[in-house]
């Protein structure tokens, strides 16, 4: 009995596979190989940014008209490289962007208003008061943010803060709109290297009565910085220009509210001591006093001192000095 | 039949703790702070410096644009600062004028004057209005001189006077329909005259039989009481409408574009004294009560006067949980003692914490209540569960946008949902993509 219903229930099995199978073979729609190629590389969250119905849309939008440019904001520089070897012709990609927020306030840091018992969503709360944050610029911490993301790359960390994930992100600027506080901001994925974690316009009196880490705009940083990148204007939190700076890490270390953040690791100096003639100059031009030897003799790096901002590569006359792999 | 109007609730009635007290003056405080965005529209700009020296009525602020009121100072004193404080309604920091009292309280010279309101004129009866900075007393606080100057294809028939005051707690309208009827009668005529009616209605609550009372005595002929069932949102304007004519207001509408117009009592008894004696908007009746004050009154309050040294005058608080300003289905809670009474201040409550609810709010069961109870006809169970999602596009066509934030819906949801906090945040998302995007 066994036997029967098993033989019959694959013999039905069977049947079915064949006319699928044929129905499959005749009917089957020619496409380009190259469109699923093309779709596995783009980043498959149709969100639409694009402007077309979605990832598939687009792929296909991209085969079709020769003249469709790579306008997907989210898709990674090397798989655009990638997209324009299948279709043979040179696409540019918009640039990498990613997501950074500017609030270092956690629920410690910062003063509360009131008590907040509304739904979790950063916008209704900005309904009641204005948030229940003392500072009306730093973040609510209810996740809105991570709510919008289409690509899970942003999660609210223990500290109620939003903590971007590097690997994820893909610069969307969905969380950008999002967010009530407008503390995020889209950055070129490799270009910042230092970011003020603080947008505040308070005066920093009140900045200072309210947060225990909002930039309170002593100018400290802006002083220090050897290469004119950061600017700290009359109520108004400190900016860094990201295309001058080097990441050399001074403003880190002299805030005095912990604001500044370095986002790369810097690799330090080290001088090639067969190139090195002792002339000095690495020494009067390094901020932090790291070089050290004698006149006539090469120099030596104090690697505990070096913060790898790569003033000394640029003005060695030897080129003697290179960054430590 | 009943006449009402289809929905709403019948909420638990605490007017009793002020409706029978009398008005009183608050005396002269230190500090005021007047916000330079008091009104509904465009915020006017100050026309005074600090160290300047003003009097009482005097002009320190012009309306800047046409949906837009002036701003006087409530008493004689010295301009200290013009700077950013906490605005009640934002709870954020905007720029206001603060002055300090010489304690001497002198008007601004020629006022009050005495005059006959009747003899000024159409049109700058209606500047008038503008320049005295009067707008909407019942909480709205929309500049009236706008709603007096309907278009010509839009033919005013019906004048309502809304004195149906249906929040629970407050009683301003209600002391001042017993203690000023002239003043209110006087000013609906003003504004009869204005619009050139010949007829208009006055409803009051009938949870008010003593001002029904002084009304009827007072009340001339062309002026109809309408003495209105005790439910919530009766003296909201489309549903106080609806009841006394039967018109619907159209969707996206106006109660203009049915022929209508309605006007709270306090509105036109502000119009009256400025019409007759020229006195601009410096003072307002407010409720102060609540379970959680100590002595619950009805005061006569500059604009301007800081919370603080209001409670401090009622006695000051006990067990309090929330300091509303307005009555609990509409009013706003405060965060600080700092804010200052504004033209929209109708009350101030006190609630205990034994009032106040603090469970959180569970799931959506579809029970319905809110849909029956909805004064608009709105489906707010569906409106809510699209606001968890931040839905706003599929939410307009549940017409969201009709909602009137009147809070019926959270006040019966037997699962604590926060439905009109929901509504507001779709109302955002709207706006705020129609100012990004256009449309």
């Amino acid at each position: 009995m066994t036997l029967l219903a098993a033989a019959l229930l694959g013999g039905i099995g069977l049947v079915c596979a064949l006319v699928l199978g044929v129905a499959a073979m005749t009917f089957a729609v020619e496409m380009d190989p190259r469109e699923k190629l093309v779709l596995d590389l783009l980043p498959g969250a149709n969100c639409g940014a694009c402007g077309y119905a979605g990832c598939a849309a687009f792929a296909h939008a991209l085969l079709e008209n020769p003249e469709t440019e790579m306008v997907c904001p989210a898709i990674h520089e090397n798989d655009v490289k990638k997209i324009s070897e299948i279709l043979e012709r040179k696409l540019a990609s918009l640039g990498g962007m990613i997501a950074s927020v500017c609030c270092k306030g956690t629920v410690k840091d910062v003063a509360d208003n009131y008590i907040y018992e509304g739904p979790l969503e950063c916008r209704a709360a900005q309904l009641i008061a204005g948030g229940s944050k003392a500072c009306a610029y730093g973040c609510l911490g209810l996740g809105t943010c991570e709510q919008v993301c289409p690509f899970d790359a942003i999660h609210i960390g223990e500290d109620h803060l939003p903590y971007v994930d590097k690997e994820k992100c893909t610069g969307c600027g969905k969380c950008v709109i999002a967010c009530p506080r407008h503390i995020i901001r889209l950055a070129p994925f490799d270009l910042p290297k230092c970011e003020v974690r603080c947008i505040s316009k308070d005066s920093p009196k009140e900045v200072k009565k309210i947060c225990s880490t909002g930039c309170i705009g002593c100018m400290a940083c802006e002083q220090v910085c050897p290469f004119n990148a950061v600017t700290v204007m009359k109520n108004s939190a400190a900016r860094i220009t990201h295309t001058k700076c080097t990441g050399c890490g001074l403003c880190v270390k002299v805030c005095p509210v912990d604001v500044i953040e370095s986002v790369i690791e810097l690799k330090k100096a080290s001088i090639l001591k067969d190139k090195c003639n002792g002339c000095s100059i690495c020494s009067q031009v390094c901020p932090v006093d790291a070089p050290k030897g004698e006149l006539k003799n090469p120099y030596t790096i104090d690697e505990a001192k070096c913060m790898g901002c790569g003033i000394c590569i640029d003005k060695c006359p030897k080129k003697a000095i290179e960054k430590r792999l | 039949m009943k006449k009402t109007f289809k929905g709403g609730v019948h909420l638990l009635e605490e007017n009793f703790l002020v409706s029978s007290k009398t008005i009183v003056d608050m005396p002269l405080c230190p500090i005021y702070v007047l916000p330079v965005h008091q009104h509904v529209g465009t915020p006017c700009k100050p026309i005074v410096r600090q160290g300047d020296v003003v009097k009482k009525g005097q002009q320190i602020a012009e309306p800047a644009g046409y949906v837009s009121v002036a701003i006087h100072a409530p008493t004689s004193g010295k301009i200290k600062e013009i700077g950013p404080k906490i605005h009640p309604l934002t709870g954020r920091k905007s720029l206001s004028v603060v002055i300090e009292s010489d304690g001497k309280d002198e008007w601004v010279d020629g006022l009050p004057l005495n005059r006959d309101p009747f003899s000024i004129g159409r049109e700058k009866l209606v500047t008038m209005i503008q320049s005295s900075g009067i707008v909407g007393l019942g909480g709205a606080t929309f500049p009236t001189h706008v709603k007096l100057s309907p278009s010509k294809e839009k033919k005013i028939d019906t004048l309502i006077i809304n004195g149906v005051e249906c929040d629970s707690h407050v009683a301003d309208d209600h002391r001042l329909m017993v203690e000023h009827p002239e003043a209110v009668i006087s000013g609906a005529k003003v504004i009869m005259s204005i619009l050139g009616l010949n007829r208009s209605i006055i409803a009051i609550g009938k949870n008010k039989p003593d001002a029904i009372a002084i009304i009827r005595e007072k009340v001339p002929p062309e002026i109809q009481l309408e003495p209105l069932e005790v439910k919530y949102p009766q003296g909201a304007e489309r549903q106080l409408i609806k009841t006394l004519t039967g018109r619907d207001t159209p969707s996206g509408g106006l109660p203009m574009d049915i022929g209508c117009l309605v006007h709270n009592a306090g509105t036109c008894a502000a119009i009256w004294n400025a019409a007759a004696y020229g006195i601009p908007l410096i003072e307002r009746i407010t409720s102060v009560t609540g379970h959680g004050i100590v002595e619950p009154k009805n005061i006569r309050v500059k604009i301007g006067t800081l919370l603080k040294d209001v409670i401090e005058f009622c006695g000051g608080i006990k067990n309090p949980a929330k300091i509303l300003f307005g009555g609990p289905m509409m009013g706003i809670a405060q965060y600080s003692l700092d804010v200052p009474v504004i033209k929209g201040t109708s009350g101030i409550v006190v609630l205990t914490q034994d009032e106040v609810s603090k469970s959180s709010y569970t799931a959506c069961i579809a029970c319905g209540r809110c849909v029956d109870f909805c004064p608009m006809q709105l489906n707010p169970s569906m409106l809510s569960r699209l606001g968890e999602k931040s839905m706003w596009e599929k939410a307009l066509n549940f017409n969201l946008l009709d909602c009137i934030e009147c809070g019926v819906c959270s006040y019966i949801c037997p699962s604590n949902r926060p439905i009109k906090h929901f509504i507001r945040h779709l109302k955002t998302l709207e706006r705020e993509a129609k100012s990004l995007y256009g449309k």
